[in-house]
């Protein structure tokens, strides 16, 4: 065990639970909390809520965004920001769009070419940041600008293109239990495969750490670690399947989330991402390549912000003008604060972008079976963020009071 | 000892904390996911909702006209507006839209009446309603290129454009060749094709279209910033502008002001804003289409109604076909009245679309009382 945080204050009850959450390993334990009561509170006011039919439509609603917000919780370990996603995940389903139904293009190419796009893009951003030394908000501001411009002109003056590429509808619009053969088996399978390779990763990691000497988890809390993502995860195909069935959109989101969670906590690149976001200078001495490795991260972030952009276009079955724009950005953004990366760069996890997603797709999702006005639909989204981040903040004043 | 037994107590605090977290924790999912099971059959609606969804708010239109009035229509045929009538707006996002679509599906909508963002990117709401088997009603704006939508309620489009070029042309009478900015709507709204499409009928050839923009969003800010670098491009040579809504000719009229043009030239407009009819009493804008919001609300709310009950619609209520791109789409299309201050009065005062109270205040006053508007008149 590490060393024993010092319990503040008394020996009540809350205050030991507050004790462990300030630890790092609990930072995802009160949005956990958070997010459920919102779903309690919303189940309360609209039985339709916690239904299969809406919670199909909620995973479908968040997994464009919270693809986005991986790329940011990466960004946002660099200690950086970029503020162009929403307008790059427009622009690089415009390019996918337009090469597949103007040229012809089929879909598969047209889909890596949006992604290339993304991922070009994102270069030219992080170059310009580190070679140049312009902050970061500033060059993908400036970003925002001229990309909203290159969505526009390559769209050109129909304004709207409909996509009608099965293979780019598939990527957000099949369900494995309504439209493939087999399908309501093999949605078990796929999350039992994952259920049981987060439990050997977890055991692997303990029993790499023991051996090397180090303070590693109890064994105990490692079970109920499983316990809780085995519920929540098979839960979940469960619940999928009494609708339309566990939807692709959700599987690519989750691969994708799975893939950087090991990029960051088991590679040496992705170990440098928060080594460069929590001290440069520690990480020049280190010998690592910081340059190549911010540059890399808004690579990465432009990317992922490109296959947001396809995944929303192919659940949308089309592009236009306005794609990825609107609240696309804040919305990506608010997702990876809630979820406990810190705005202050160094801390969090991939993860993150899952629970701050589905926090903030279930505010949205729930405040419109309420039919609530957009006004107060934005407050509240407004209040949530400043609420979680709050709540970050003080965890994090605490935390380093504590000497962690 | 003592120390011993505190170091003992710590750990027995540090093991029970973590435990109770992960089993508060756990102890939550477990309760959700039995609810979300236990809810797994839907409660069947029996009744069933009627979903009323308009695109934004920035136009005073949808909130001050078309939702009032479908939901008194609505409560007049004694369906209960209350408790089964779903509004939601979108302000101007098509992702939201959808969303907001998909929200009203799981709360039970029966009908969707739907007032699309973009007329494209709206088929994807429409597919889904169909294959929910809930009839879909394109309101004022076409769903275009799906097979799913079942009926269109709307103005004649072509028909609007067709008078406000008509108005413009007449307007221009006896200059040499007039020349003229055009304005017109979002691209991304159906509408705008069909506006374009009649006013072209008319002006092509009669006279010289020195510039024209599409403007997003039908935005007025948009549309000021493009009049006034159009005036600056033609050293402020404009005889006429072609506008395709009141909103914007607001920002065209503005644009002119600021670059001092007077008199004013002939400027159209489209849907009869407060701000517009006013403009027009003093002036400074020549011409808006009003379309009578309250026929189309109506024939909407009739159409959703009988729809909702589940009956077929008496098909002698459709007076026209609209191809939208896939199949054709039986619609109920009304005819839309140009006016300008000479038929103010009969139109929309007589109509009571505005209430002369709200229309005659401060300087329009005098205006109002030139052009036979009295606010006596306005009180039934």
């Amino acid at each position: 065990m590490t060393t024993p945080a010092p319990l503040s204050g008394g020996s009540t009850l809350w205050a030991q639970v507050w004790s462990r959450v300030n630890r790092p390993d609990f930072a995802y334990v009160p949005m956990l909390f958070g997010l459920a009561l919102i779903w309690a509170v919303f189940q309360l006011v609209n039985p339709n809520f916690l239904t299969p039919l809406n919670l199909t439509n909620l995973v479908l609603q968040i997994a464009a965004v919270g693809t986005i917000a991986v790329g940011l919780v990466l960004v946002l370990l660099l200690g950086e920001i970029d503020l162009s996603v929403g307008v790059v995940s427009g622009l690089a389903a415009a390019v996918m769009a337009v090469l597949n139904v103007k040229s012809g293009v089929p879909g598969p190419i047209a889909v890596l070419a949006g992604v290339g796009a993304g991922l070009a893009i994102g270069w030219v951003h992080g170059t310009w940041i580190t070679k140049l030394r312009i902050p970061s908000f500033i060059v993908t501001l400036a970003g925002q600008l001229a990309w909203q411009g290159a969505l526009l002109s390559v769209l050109g003056n129909t304004g709207t293109v409909n996509l009608r590429d099965p293979f780019i509808l598939s990527l957000a619009g099949t369900f494995f239990k309504r439209d493939v053969p087999g399908g309501e088996m093999l949605s078990w399978v796929i999350g039992g495969l994952f259920v049981s390779l987060y439990a050997v990763g977890l055991a692997w990691e303990r029993r790499q750490r023991l051996q090397a000497g180090l303070a590693a988890r109890s064994l105990r809390s490692l079970v109920a670690q499983v316990g809780i993502i085995g519920v929540g995860g098979l839960g979940a195909i469960a619940i999928l399947n009494a609708d339309r069935g566990l939807p692709s959109a959700l599987v690519l989101f989750i691969g994708i989330v799975v893939f950087f969670d090991y990029i960051t906590r088991r590679t040496v690149f992705g170990r440098s991402i928060a080594v460069v976001g929590g001290s440069p200078e520690a990480a020049r001495q280190a010998n690592l390549d910081v340059d190549l490795i911010r540059i890399s991260v808004f690579g990465l972030a432009s990317m992922l912000a490109a296959c947001g952009g396809i995944l929303a276009a192919s659940r949308l079955l089309a592009v236009h003008q306005s794609s990825g724009s609107g609240d696309v950005l804040l919305n990506a953004i608010a997702a990876a604060v809630i979820g406990g990366v810190s705005v202050f760069g160094g801390r969090g996890g991939v993860w993150s972008a899952v629970l701050g997603a589905l926090v903030v797709g279930s505010i949205s999702n729930g405040m419109d079976l309420l039919v609530v006005a957009p006004p107060v639909k934005f407050m509240v989204t407004g209040a949530v963020l400043l609420g979680a981040v709050t709540l970050d903040a003080v965890a994090r004043r605490r935390r380093e009071a504590a000497g962690l | 000892m003592t120390r011993q037994r505190s170091l003992h107590a710590s750990m027995v605090r540090r093991v029970l904390s973590t435990q109770a977290i992960m089993r508060i924790t756990l102890a939550f999912w477990l309760v959700l996911v039995a609810l979300a099971v236990g809810c797994a059959p839907p409660a069947a609606p029996t009744q069933g909702k009627i979903a009323f969804l308009l695109p934004e708010t920035k136009t005073t239109r949808y909130e001050s006209h078309d939702l009032p009035i479908f939901r008194a229509q609505l409560a007049a045929l004694g369906f209960n507006v209350e408790r089964d009538l779903i509004y939601s707006n979108a302000t101007q996002d098509a992702a939201a839209q959808q969303q907001q679509a998909e929200a009203a599906l799981t709360n039970g909508a029966r009908v969707l009446v739907l007032d699309p963002v973009d007329s494209s990117s709206a088929t994807a709401i429409a597919e889904l309603a169909k294959a929910r088997g809930v009839p879909v009603v394109a309101y004022d704006r076409l769903i275009t290129d799906s097979a799913a939508v079942d009926y269109y309620v709307s103005f004649d489009n072509v028909e609007v454009g067709r008078l406000q070029a008509e108005a413009l042309v007449a307007a221009l009478t006896g200059e040499g060749n007039p020349q003229i900015v055009m304005l017109n709507g979002s691209p991304l709204d159906s509408n705008t094709t069909q506006y374009r499409q009649g006013a072209m009928a008319v002006l092509d050839g009669r006279v010289t279209i020195a510039q024209s923009f599409d403007v997003p969003d039908w935005s007025p800010d948009k549309a000021q910033e493009f009049m006034a670098q159009a005036l600056t491009a033609l050293g402020n040579q404009v005889d006429g502008v072609y506008v395709a809504n009141d909103g914007m000719a607001g920002g065209a009229i503005a644009a002119m002001k600021a670059a001092g043009l007077s008199p004013l030239p002939p400027v159209t407009g489209q849907d009869a804003e407060l701000a517009a009819i006013q403009r027009i009493l003093v002036g400074e804008q020549y011409m808006t289409v009003y379309k009578a919001i309250h026929r189309e609300a109506t024939a909407a709310a009739d159409l959703a109604y009988q729809l909702w009950l589940g009956r077929t619609p008496d098909p002698a209520q459709f007076n026209a076909q609209v191809d939208n791109g896939r199949i054709q789409v039986p619609a109920i299309l009304l005819k839309p009245i140009s006016v300008t201050r000479v038929n103010l009065r009969d139109t929309i005062f007589a109509d009571q679309f505005w209430d002369p109270v709200e229309v005659c205040v401060g300087e329009y006053a005098v205006a109002c009382v030139t052009a036979g508007i009295g606010i006596e008149e306005g009180v039934p």
